[in-house]
């Protein structure tokens, strides 16, 4: 399923994706933990974005939009500006690339996510294959 | 900047050098205005470990400020392992002190009669006796030394039996086990009886705009902390990039010769947290907090290993024992040795085992991968120059070429390659056959590019790991800035932007520069040093690499790749400005870059 980002509809076709894509399961089988993702406000974005989702083993067992973190502790939080993260939806800037050059924020245990970059980027394949639409 | 104190340790004589400020503008410090301070004393006749060879410690004009990672400074000279521009930067809180003595540099020539050290409290220089830890360890003679001097807060910068022995890559160490590894400079300190050189100082550094340094420095200190990159270096030190590494091919195995191994995560920083470390360690002032510090069960406090300690005696051994890699890295400090270059001639001593090349009768013991016993009685071997350690000693290339195959040394003109393959990421093709001290990975870090540290605010583009020709001038450029780092003399690990650079040079030293200023000091540092070389007997052919990556691996996840070397070669020169038959930076990139001196001695 795809659809504009960001959007309830992306995070479902993002939900759906990840829980039918034979390489993510694969590549993923050992993640455990919850991924925030955080979209700040701007451009079009007037408020900021809070994406939830609950991955373990390989699949996504929760996906939402919440309001706030509030007390959420998740094992990951990814921060980035709207423009970022829609120039990485797009394939244009690599994720890598953005995390080390300050263009994405992450937060959490690195030791974790320096083990899994495999899975991070298939994660943002993932993301990327369902993305069709920026909202502009 | 403050002024250079010259001591010259056959006479004793000392006096105080003023740097032309020209040369503070056009180089601002550390392993630049080394370049240009030595330049017309590095002749291709100078022998590097002769009385008359300079061994000139520089810190740059941020160090000691408590600015972002620049609690460093640099040691430079003549390379007695490649016969070339040796420069070899170090942490700690040795260079700090060093400024707050009132010098912002130690000019070192001459030989003592007998072993001595150099104690420089305040202003005041004393040339005291050495026989009491000539001999010692790097870790007992700091401890002796500093106990001896009895001036809380001195620190001590030494050389170990390497350096005494002259082995080619021995270096020099501080605050326990911060390292100025390679070159060979321990071995040049080592020749003139100078066993160490201690400091405690009470001034203030100068700064030229205080309160805008002071605003900066706690705005970049913090942004610095909160840096992903940062993140990763504190909570797993440097050595938390292998699994990543070993992801994208780019840790070498086997001496260069595999591209997998089995339990491969068994020696990464990530492992390092999880099992034996105990604290972190820094350098002055520094937010990151880099250094390890782990117990292996026998509640003695040790120095965990950095990433190419880790490789170089990991897998680059088929080791996946992490607490062999600590004890390997250990006996390496005590005896004074890059650990870069000591384990890749171990790696060489083990391939040219598996080859027949040599065998038990040269050895005394066989040499299998995996063997880490038997590693650590070849480093106590090259520590001592004992047996086959005295042929190693002279590093791969010497080593290699004693049995008739030099071409297996993986080095490039005389110093050993670091743990970075080129056919995982091939920037550090060019990086390697274009580094003026070797094989160098620090003069530019360009993995680091490679794995996606493109900052676009130094106008960096990004390309694919491997990539070709088209990111030659991206390398020139990076090679640029980190020469530029090299003279400020600021850490490679700290990730911090530009701009951020720019101002904080400016409020410390009163210009009005911007970043492609500071590049343009950088590649006036990098051109510098490549004519150095030039006259050293540097030619196009040296622009190389060795046998072992320009083959393709058979497995991993790089297999079938080699890096188009030539033709990013011939990119790379057309990018700097470089002749393209000879290697020499052209006239008319040497008066651009405002160097009309150096274009008469080359070009007439």
């Amino acid at each position: 399923m795809a659809a504009i980002f960001p959007s309830p509809e992306w995070l479902n076709g993002l939900d759906e994706k990840l829980n039918g894509d034979k390489k993510y399961s694969q590549i993923a089988r050992n993640w455990e933990g919850e991924l925030c993702i955080l979209v700040e406000a701007g451009g079009p974005l007037k408020e900021p974005m809070i994406f939830y989702l609950d991955l373990w083993h390989g699949k996504c067992r929760k996906a939402e939009i919440i309001p706030e973190l509030g007390s959420l502790k998740p094992a990951f939080l990814l921060t980035a500006s709207f423009e970022n993260i829609t120039k990485i939806l797009k394939g244009e800037l690599d994720p890598m690339q953005a995390m080390m050059t300050r263009k994405l924020r992450v937060q959490g245990s690195m030791a974790y996510m320096m083990r899994n970059v495999p899975t991070v980027l298939d994660f943002v394949r993932c993301a990327r294959e369902v993305t069709t639409e920026i909202l502009s | 900047m403050q002024p250079i104190l010259k001591v010259n340790l056959t006479t004793g004589e000392t006096t105080k050098y003023e740097i032309p400020q020209e040369w503070e503008r056009d180089y601002m410090g550390g392993a630049s205005l080394a370049a240009r301070l030595l330049y017309s004393h590095l002749r291709a006749d100078l022998d590097p470990v002769s009385p008359e060879a300079p061994l000139l410690f520089l810190n740059g004009p941020l160090s000691g400020t408590a600015g972002p990672t620049v609690g460093r400074f640099v040691v430079c000279g003549k390379s007695p392992a490649t016969g070339l521009w040796a420069e070899s930067n170090c942490g700690g809180f040795w260079g700090p002190e060093l400024r707050f003595c009132g010098y912002d540099g130690l000019w070192i020539t001459g030989k003592a009669e007998r072993p001595v050290y150099l104690l420089l409290i305040g202003g005041r220089l004393e040339v005291r006796d050495a026989g009491a830890v000539w001999g010692r360890d790097t870790y007992e003679s700091q401890e002796i030394i500093k106990s001896e001097i009895g001036v809380p807060n001195t620190h001590v910068l030494t050389i170990g039996p390497a350096g005494e022995n002259g082995v080619l890559f021995a270096g020099l160490f501080c605050d326990h086990g911060r390292t100025a590894g390679r070159t060979g400079l321990g071995a040049v300190a080592g020749s003139k009886n100078l066993k160490a050189i201690a400091v405690k100082g009470t001034q203030k550094i100068p700064l030229a705009r205080p309160e805008v340094f002071a605003s900066l420095r706690g705005e970049s200190n913090r942004a610095l902390k909160a840096d992903n990159v940062s993140q990763v270096t504190h909570e797993l030190g440097t050595a938390g990039v292998a699994d990543y590494a070993d992801y994208l091919g780019s840790m070498p195995k086997k001496y260069y010769h595999q591209g997998a191994m089995a339990n491969v995560d068994r020696v990464s920083g990530a492992t390092m947290a999880e099992t034996i470390l105990t604290g972190v360690s820094a350098c002055h002032a520094c937010v990151i907090a880099c250094g390890r510090v782990v117990n292996l069960g026998d509640g003695v406090k040790r120095k965990g290993p950095e990433y190419e300690t880790v490789v170089g005696f990991g897998p680059n051994l088929l080791n996946d024992n992490l607490e062999e890699i600590v004890r390997l890295n250990e006996i390496c400090d005590r005896y004074g040795m890059d650990t870069i270059s000591a384990s890749n001639t171990v790696g060489l001593a083990y391939h040219l085992f598996e080859m027949g090349v040599i065998g038990e009768a040269e050895v005394g013991f066989p040499l299998l991968w995996g063997d880490t016993a038997a590693a650590g009685r070849l480093l106590e071997l090259m520590g001592s120059r004992a047996g086959i350690g005295d042929i190693m000693a002279n590093g791969s290339r010497r080593f290699a070429a004693r049995f008739g195959v030099e071409e297996e040394a993986v080095q490039v003109n005389g110093l050993e390659v670091a743990y970075h393959d080129p056919r995982g990421v091939s920037g550090m093709a060019l990086v390697y056959a274009t580094s003026p001290r070797g094989a160098c990975h620090n003069k530019s870090d360009y993995f680091f590019v490679d794995w996606g540290q493109a900052d676009t605010s130094l106008g960096m583009e990004y390309f694919e790991a491997r990539a070709g020709a088209e990111k030659a001038a991206n390398v020139a450029r990076h090679q640029d800035w980190r020469s530029l780092c090299d003279s400020l003399v600021m850490c490679l690990f700290g990730n911090v932007p530009g701009e951020t650079v720019a101002g904080l040079v400016n409020a410390a030293c009163g210009y009005d520069f911007g970043v492609d200023d500071l590049l343009r000091c950088g590649e006036r540092g990098w051109t510098l040093k490549r004519v150095i070389n030039n006259r050293l007997g540097l030619t196009r052919a040296n622009d190389k690499l060795p046998k072992a990556l320009l083959e393709p691996l058979d497995d991993g996840p790089v297999a079938g790749y080699v890096p188009p070397l030539e033709e990013m070669l011939v990119a790379y020169y057309a990018a700097r400005g470089w002749d393209p038959v000879t290697g020499r930076p052209a006239q008319a990139t040497l008066l651009r870059l405002g160097l009309e001196d150096v274009a008469k001695d080359l070009w007439g």
